[in-house]
């Protein structure tokens, strides 16, 4: 039987003061690995300051529709004890790269307290996602200066990914309907 | 700059830039036919950044004598090109890739910390850049060494099998080119010598907790960038094949 | 967890169809866990594994030409582009596996060849114009599935295209800068810019599928918000915008019946040969048989690779159970 690893979700900062978000995963052996293969995947292209992985079946969630049939159980995998919970959050159908982003933690004996926890604390925004994630689960990239500049800064300079490095010349469109030239806005 | 040092440093730059281009170019062949799709990322993030170190040393040989970075790479052929042996052996598989490419990065990685504090300006200021990035390409390498090194008896199998190979070949990084004691004695680039004890220390060490044994008899060494493998011409014959297809051709 | 893929036996089916397709019409994105009917999770496992293969094989035809590549710089792009379509493949993998279907089980059907693929990528790659070409008219063609695809009702492929097209967008106008250049460069280039073109105009505008009344998952696929556009509105959108630039850049199409249509304002096409698309989809194009082996031969002499780091992983997590 093949296999492709196991799966690993990704969350990534963009910078200091924002939340690290969710923005897909990726298929790596073990923990350092799984780092160091996120900052392969998610960091070709600027921005990001700080990474962290979770193995995809560590992760608790909930969807508004799910919450609202009050399905509360989850798998069994994790064993319950007492013990701090990362708690991300949806909140917008808007049109975006990414899912849940970090709101906070919580502690608690299970997934579903910290679950009741996080709604009765989070409260600012309407849920439409909750992912809760034992932090014992989560490994994050090195926070070092160094690091940091190792991992995410020669990003910003590979310009050649941006389309604004082809000035690539060409006429709009309505050119060439006839009788009007318009220049190109490019 | 005296006109001898001048010279010492062109060759310098063009053998550095020279050795970044044709592991790239080995590395290149692996997109689209990596072990797993995470992986063929990851490579290629390593072929895009020595790409980009090749373009930075070429660029300070131009900023030296005029000379074209694409010229360069594109318009010389075997008799020309200054890199060494290690980079030109063929790919092979994914150890003999990962091995190469750790061997080569712990090299490069202290090569630059001792070149961080060179006296020509350019060349302090191009390691800076590229340090950030061999910092990377080191982790993830030796990670590759540890974990193929401990994983299976054929994972093992296959990475003794490339050190056996590599270990005679990567010495060559440690032989000065002509002239390169001019450029030490200046403050220029670092003086390989210390380089070779520390990366010694610091490959036999890692190697030999990833479970693998140090050649006895680690075999041929080359000692000139002048003569190469018999790989070279057919790397080049390929790399240079459209550049050189239109003669009329300014640019691509 | 409960699995909440509806199929019309249910005895709420019809209640919850309702439900799910209101939120559709408001604009939701329907997430994992969220109820969903069954056909739709097919439908998106369908699109989404046969959107990633493409990907995966697109990598093909284009990295042939990255070790002769004739400058440094396209070099360095060209390794950038082919490295994006893995990140993209992966992406949409990664979009799949929220449906509960693994990435072994998806890759097992391409490498069988079970699973179809874009079937751009069974034409050969002959100068290295096509890489200029792929990308002006190929990813051109791409982007124009893909915008409205990030506008889908499903969260996870929805956020994976809008990464995409983010990304996407640099791998189109590097093509179109490099046939632009060769358009106006020296004959030999101008020559290979132009027979590029004539090889790979017809296959880009069957990229976007058969006509609408020969393709039957279109109005199921709108409805429930998959797709907001059809094969054939895609397919005019991107003629309207490619075909006057490539005709202003002094290069020439290989249809004799293409011509502007005042009444519309769209360039009308001649007839495109479906049978050769059915041909090369049903496996008989150039390059089928040596694009899937080509992946096989990755995917075999990858396995002691994938398996060497999954041991060294249960080593360690012993040595940590028993410290």
């Amino acid at each position: 039987m093949d296999t492709q690893w196991p799966r690993w979700e990704v969350f990534k900062q963009d910078s200091p003061n924002k939340p690290h978000q969710a923005v897909g995963s990726v298929h790596a052996a073990d923990p350092e690995h799984a780092l160091l293969t996120a900052r392969n995947i998610f960091a070709r292209r600027p921005q990001a300051v700080s990474m962290w992985v979770v193995r995809a079946e560590d992760i608790y969630s909930w969807t508004q529709e799910e919450v609202a049939e009050g399905q509360m159980t989850k798998g069994e995998s994790y064993q319950a004890q007492v013990g701090q919970y990362l708690v991300f959050r949806k909140t917008s159908h808007k049109r975006s790269m990414t899912f849940v982003d970090y709101v906070g933690e919580v502690e608690a004996a299970t997934p579903e307290e910290a679950l009741k926890k996080a709604q009765a604390t989070f409260t600012d925004a309407l849920a439409l996602a909750w992912w809760i994630v034992p932090a014992d689960r989560v490994y994050k990239s090195d926070p070092s200066p160094e690091t940091i500049q190792s991992w995410f800064a020669p990003a910003k300079d590979k310009t050649y990914k941006q389309q604004q490095y082809y000035a690539t010349v060409g006429s709009h469109i309505s050119k060439h309907k006839v009788g009007r030239g318009v220049e190109d806005e490019e | 700059m005296r006109s001898e040092v001048r010279e010492a440093l062109i060759a310098k730059l063009t053998a550095l830039a020279d050795d970044e281009v044709i592991l790239a170019h080995r590395g290149s062949e692996w997109t689209g036919h990596g072990p797993i799709l995470e992986e063929d990322i990851a490579l290629a993030n390593i072929v895009q950044d020595e790409l980009g170190h090749a373009t930075l040393w070429y660029g300070l040989r131009q900023q030296l004598d005029g000379s074209d970075p694409d010229q360069l790479a594109f318009f010389r052929d075997a008799y020309g090109y200054r890199c060494c042996e290690l980079v030109e052996l063929p790919k092979g598989d994914w150890a003999f890739t990962m091995l190469r490419q750790y061997l080569y990065d712990l090299y490069e990685a202290l090569w630059l910390e001792a070149a961080q504090h060179s006296t020509y300006k350019p060349l302090a200021e191009a390691v800076q850049k590229i340090m950030r990035e061999e910092r990377f390409h080191l982790q993830h390498t030796q990670a590759w060494v540890e974990r193929l090194g401990q994983g299976t008896d054929e994972s093992n199998r296959r990475l003794q099998q490339a050190l056996d190979m590599q270990w005679g070949y990567a010495q060559q990084l440690f032989v000065p080119i002509p002239g390169e004691e001019l450029l030490v004695a200046e403050g220029i680039v670092p003086d390989l010598l210390p380089l070779r004890e520390r990366w010694l220390e610091h490959s036999t060490r890692h190697l030999q907790n990833a479970g693998l044994k140090l050649p006895i008899n680690p075999g041929y060494q080359p000692t000139s960038r002048a003569y190469h493998t018999e790989h070279l011409w057919s790397i080049l014959a390929e790399m240079q094949s459209t550049a050189r297809w239109d003669a009329e051709a300014k640019v691509w | 967890m409960p699995v909440k893929y509806g199929v019309p036996s249910d005895p709420d089916y019809n209640e919850r169809l309702a439900e799910f397709e209101a939120r559709i019409k408001r604009g939701e994105k329907i997430e994992p866990g969220d109820w969903m009917p069954e056909e739709y999770r097919r439908q998106l496992i369908r699109m989404i594994s046969q959107h990633a293969h493409s990907e995966v094989v697109g990598m093909l035809p284009e990295g042939a030409w990255i070790t002769r590549a004739p400058t440094l710089k396209r070099k360095m792009i060209l390794v950038a582009k082919v490295q994006d379509e893995a990140g993209h493949g992966q992406y949409l993998y990664h979009a799949a596996e929220t449906l509960g279907v693994s990435r072994e089980a998806m890759l097992e059907a391409l490498l069988a060849g079970k699973a179809k693929y874009s079937s751009i990528f069974n034409y050969p790659t002959l100068t290295w114009a096509d890489i200029g070409t792929i990308g002006w008219l190929v990813d051109g063609a791409a982007i124009k599935n893909q915008t409205m695809l990030a506008a889908c009702s499903y969260g996870p492929y929805s956020r994976a295209m809008v990464r995409i097209c983010a990304e996407e967008t640099f791998h189109h106008k590097q093509g179109k800068e490099m046939v632009l250049l060769y358009a106006k460069g020296t004959p030999k280039q101008r020559q290979m810019a132009q027979d590029a073109i004539n090889r790979w105009w017809w296959p880009a505008l069957m990229m976007m599928g058969p006509h609408d009344q020969d393709s039957p998952n279109t109005e199921v696929l709108v409805r429930w918000g998959i797709k907001t556009k059809t094969n054939d509105q895609v397919r005019q959108e991107f003629i309207n915008e490619h075909a006057p630039e490539i005709l202003e850049a002094g290069l020439t199409l290989p249809d004799p019946d293409l011509r502007y249509d005042e009444k519309t304002g769209n360039w009308l096409h001649g007839p495109i040969n479906w049978d050769e698309f059915w041909q090369v989809v049903n496996g008989n194009g150039p390059m089928n048989k040596e694009r899937l082996e080509a992946r096989r031969r990755a995917h075999a002499e990858g396995a002691w690779v994938r398996e060497a780091l999954e041991a060294y992983a249960a080593k360690r997590q012993r040595t940590a159970v028993a410290v």
